[in-house]
Parts: structure tokens; C-alpha cells; sequence
């Protein structure tokens, strides 16, 4: 029987990554989380990376050449990126989780993006 | 001089054992009546067959909730002219997230089950109501002045949520809004009801509950002032002066 | 009312109760500040041409004590706050208690790996400058 196609389930989990004909609110939710995600992942490479230090400075100087590749060059924009726009709209999410501009929830959200991207505009042309 | 519109309404169908799909109705419509309106007609005109929840068509009852176009309405008062075009199509679909009965109508048990569980109140006093513009003090006799609950329990914030879509367990926007309603200073006994891992921690903050609300109870809100109350109950325990 | 409440309205289970969201709503905003100092330092006194730090450069910076301190902090709050975040985020797939329970000592065990192993390479850092 198809009853169980309309209920939640864990299954839909995955909607929230699509937030199609939702409004801000959803998309900051769904921009949040794949941020999240990103970053928990760079975290934990990073820590790893970093065990290079304990080798001395030829395996981490050596890791250092790598940087200069344009796509490790990227990740590192990526995260940057990721970093102010999760930041910014967390602190949005402490504002209103405290009663603060939850009526005007919306303007907060394209205050902080702007703020965001304005600073990663900055971030982008220093780094390059 | 009325408008005429042609559109095509694309009505959600599903009856028990079988599965869903699709049935497409060429109407003839005024793009100022109402989505439910043309819901009706089709109903009235083409496919007698059509199950759908319609009572007071003037948005105080709740029945009418749909999603149109993927987003959730109200029918009773949603212009046609506000979600589609001359010629193009109008989508209606049950609400996500509770069980389908028939067609558009969903069992909405399990909802007014949580609703009553948090002791939602359908009246309360005018001195308790969050209204405009109150008086700086309320006089003692003005708690006999009793007001409608802005909610009306019609379930679009809970086919909106996207965290209720991944668990029946969640309490849900309408009830946990309710239960600020009624403050946790109030009713302590809410505090186990709402500070758990299905009640108000489970928010992500999408606010789309706010979004489609169509009675100005802002969940979300109240969702954020409920947080706040449960933190204060907690350290106030903490501290042992609850 | 003829059903019980409590077959659809979970207890305070072992779940993100109180006082784990408000550890990872105060554990934010601190990140954003000893975040901002961590990005101001490492890229404004490095050496390479692309403005990163060289072995040499951590090293040296490393001397002054109140850098591994800061940088301890970092860690703890960070890995604190993500996987706290994380396991948010797994809640929400809906898991068993048992596969919940699992999930919860994990990442706790990760977490303290991390900041043990943090603290163990910030202060073999710092000694390599002796």
C-alpha cells in the first residue's frame, strides 16, 4: 500500500539538502549543514596533516609545495568561504535562538550572506 | 466583467491499494476565486470521486490545508491568480508528512493527539494572549476577556518543517508552540515534554514554519522563546530555586 | 482520551538535551574569535611567498607559550562544536538508541583522540625550538 509514501520517515532526511520551494529560512538551514559538513571534514584532515610538523621540516615543508597546486588552492578558498558563511549565519541562528530579530529573520540572513561574500570577495583578491 | 481563465488543475490522487498519480482537469476559472474554489468545481463537474477537507472557507477552521505548487496553502484563501497563470497549471497536493487518507485529506490524528498532549489551549485569557499593542498593565478584571488561540491547528507548519519530515516522534511547530503558549513557568509539568530530543532541541531553525502559517502564530518564534524558557527552568534547577 | 501520550512523545532520552545545545551555542561564538585570531596570525607571519608558515616560522611562533595555549583552546572548541553539530545532524536520520549510543561514544572517544593528540603535537612543536 502506498500510505507510508506521504510520512516522514528516515528516508527524507535527505530532503532537507534540496530545499525546492522552500523559503530562506530553508535554504539557510540546508546552506548551514552542507557547510557543516565541509568543514568538519577539512577539520579533520587539517589535524592530520599537521602530524607532519612532528617530522621536522623537510616532511612539512615538503607538504608545503602541495599548496601551491590550484586545486588544493581552492579547498583552501572553499574553506574560507564555508568558514564566514557558516559563521555569519550562526550567529543569526544564536541571535534568534535568544528571541533577538526572529521577526525579521529573513533580513538577517541576507544581511549576514552579503557581509559574507563581501568578505570573502576581500579574502579572494588579497589571496590571489 | 469577470475574468476568464483556462488552466489545467493537476489533482494529487490516491486512493487505498492503490498507487499514487496524477489526474489532470481542464477548467474554465475566475482567477479571483479561490484555489479551493476550483478544487470543488472539480470535484462537483468532472470527478465526484475527489476526497478533500473543506468547511468555513474563510480560514478559521483549519480543513483546507494543501500544498500548491509545492507550497503550503491554505486553499480557502489563496487566489488562483496569486499562484498560477492564464494557461498554465495549477498543482494541488495533500499536506507531507501525515499518513494520506484519500486524495487531498490526511489523518491528522497523531497531530491533534500531540496538540492535546501539550494541553494546547483553544481559549485563553485576552491578559495572557500575545496581541498588538497591549496595555502597559492589565486591571484585574481583564483576565475575564477571552480570545481565540491564533492557531487553528491546520497543519502547514508541520508539512513545511523539514526536520518533521524525518520523524513522526518530533512534536512538531504547532504543538511546541502551543506549549510556549502556555509558559513554562506556568505548566512546569511541559518541561519534559518540550526539553527532550524530540521536542524543541530537534529545531534547525528553518523557519519555514513562520513562512506558511497562515494565523500569525509564528512558531518559530515561539520556538526560540520556548528555548529560552526551558533554559531558564533548567538553571533555575540547577540552582535549585525552581 | 483514549491513547497514552507517551508512545509518540519521547522522554528526556539520552539525546541533545539542554545543556549539550548550549554548549555548542556558547562553543560558536567563541570559535568566531579564537577563529579570527588563528586566520589573522597564520597568514599575516608567514614566509612563503604565498604568506603561509614555513616549519621554521611555526616553530618560532610557537616559543611565545601563549600560542600553544591559544591554539589548545581552538581545538578543544572546534572539535567540541563540530561534533556535536554532527551528531545533530545524525539524530535527525532518525537512529536506534543502540546505534545512537554507539555514535555518541565514538565520537566523544574522537574527540578526546583529537585533543589529546593536539595538545601532544602543539607542545612537541614548541619544544623543537629549544
Amino acid at each position: 500500500m502506498d500510505q507510508t509514501r506521504n510520512q516522514p520517515s528516515a528516508g527524507k532526511f535527505w530532503s532537507w539538502f534540496i530545499p525546492v520551494g522552500r523559503q530562506v529560512g530553508g535554504w539557510a538551514f540546508a546552506l548551514n549543514r552542507v557547510t557543516a559538513i565541509g568543514l568538519t571534514f577539512y577539520l579533520f584532515l587539517h589535524l592530520a596533516v599537521l602530524s607532519l610538523l612532528a617530522k621536522g621540516p623537510d616532511g612539512y615543508n615538503g607538504f608545503l609545495a602541495l599548496t601551491e597546486n590550484p586545486i588544493i588552492k581552492f579547498g583552501e578558498w572553499a574553506v574560507v568561504a564555508a568558514v564566514f558563511l557558516h559563521g555569519l549565519n550562526g550567529i543569526r541562528i544564536i541571535l534568534t535562538s535568544f528571541g533577538v530579530g526572529v521577526t525579521r529573520q529573513k533580513q538577517l540572513f541576507y544581511g549576514f550572506t552579503v557581509v559574507a561574500v563581501l568578505i570573502i570577495l576581500i579574502f579572494t583578491i588579497r589571496m590571489y | 466583467m469577470t475574468e476568464n481563465w483556462k488552466i489545467t488543475l493537476r489533482v494529487y490522487r490516491q486512493k487505498e491499494n492503490q498507487t499514487s498519480h496524477f489526474d489532470d482537469f481542464q477548467m474554465d476559472v475566475n482567477p479571483d476565486e479561490y484555489v479551493l474554489d476550483a478544487v470543488e468545481r472539480a470535484w462537483a463537474f468532472h470527478d465526484r470521486t475527489i476526497c478533500f477537507r473543506h468547511a468555513c472557507h474563510h480560514s478559521t477552521c483549519g480543513a483546507c490545508g494543501m500544498r500548491v505548487n509545492g507550497v503550503e496553502k491554505l486553499t480557502c484563501i489563496t487566489l488562483i491568480r496569486d499562484v498560477t497563470r492564464n494557461g498554465a497549471t495549477l498543482k494541488v497536493e495533500p499536506l507531507r508528512n501525515f499518513p494520506v487518507v484519500s486524495d487531498l485529506a490526511v489523518d491528522m490524528g497523531v497531530f491533534y493527539r500531540k496538540m492535546e498532549a501539550v494541553g494546547a489551549r483553544a481559549v485563553l485569557p485576552v491578559t495572557e494572549a500575545e496581541i498588538e499593542d497591549p496595555p502597559s498593565k492589565w486591571d484585574a478584571e481583564d483576565s475575564q476577556y477571552i480570545r481565540l488561540s491564533d492557531c487553528i491547528e491546520c497543519g502547514l507548519c508541520m508539512s513545511a518543517c523539514p526536520i518533521m519530515a524525518t520523524t513522526p516522534e518530533y512534536l512538531g511547530p504547532a504543538p511546541l508552540a502551543a506549549a510556549q503558549d502556555q509558559g513554562l513557568r506556568r505548566k512546569p509539568e511541559l518541561l519534559s515534554v518540550v526539553d527532550c530530543e524530540d521536542g524543541v532541541w530537534r529545531c534547525h531553525s528553518a523557519f519555514e514554519c513562520t513562512a506558511v502559517c497562515p494565523s500569525f502564530v509564528e512558531p518559530a518564534r515561539r520556538i526560540m522563546n520556548l528555548r529560552v524558557q526551558v533554559v531558564d527552568m533548567r538553571l533555575r534547577k540547577l540552582f535549585g530555586k525552581a | 482520551m483514549s491513547q497514552s501520550t507517551s508512545s509518540y512523545i519521547s522522554g528526556p532520552r539520552p539525546g541533545e538535551t539542554t545543556w549539550i545545545w548550549l554548549i555548542k551555542i556558547v562553543t560558536g561564538p567563541l570559535l568566531i574569535l579564537v577563529l579570527m585570531l588563528h586566520l589573522i596570525v597564520n597568514h599575516y607571519i608567514g614566509s612563503t611567498p604565498t604568506g603561509l608558515m614555513t616549519y621554521t616560522d611555526i616553530v618560532r611562533y610557537y616559543q611565545n607559550p601563549i600560542i600553544p595555549a591559544i591554539e589548545i583552546l581552538f581545538l578543544i572548541t572546534v572539535v567540541t562544536h563540530s561534533l556535536i553539530g554532527l551528531r545533530g545532524i545524525i539524530l535527525d536520520m532518525n537512529p536506534s538508541r543502540q546505534v545512537l549510543s554507539v555514535v555518541t561514544w565514538l565520537f566523544s572517544l574522537l574527540g578526546v583522540f583529537s585533543v589529546v593528540y593536539g595538545i601532544w603535537l602543539a607542545l612537541t612543536i614548541a619544544s623543537k625550538g629549544g
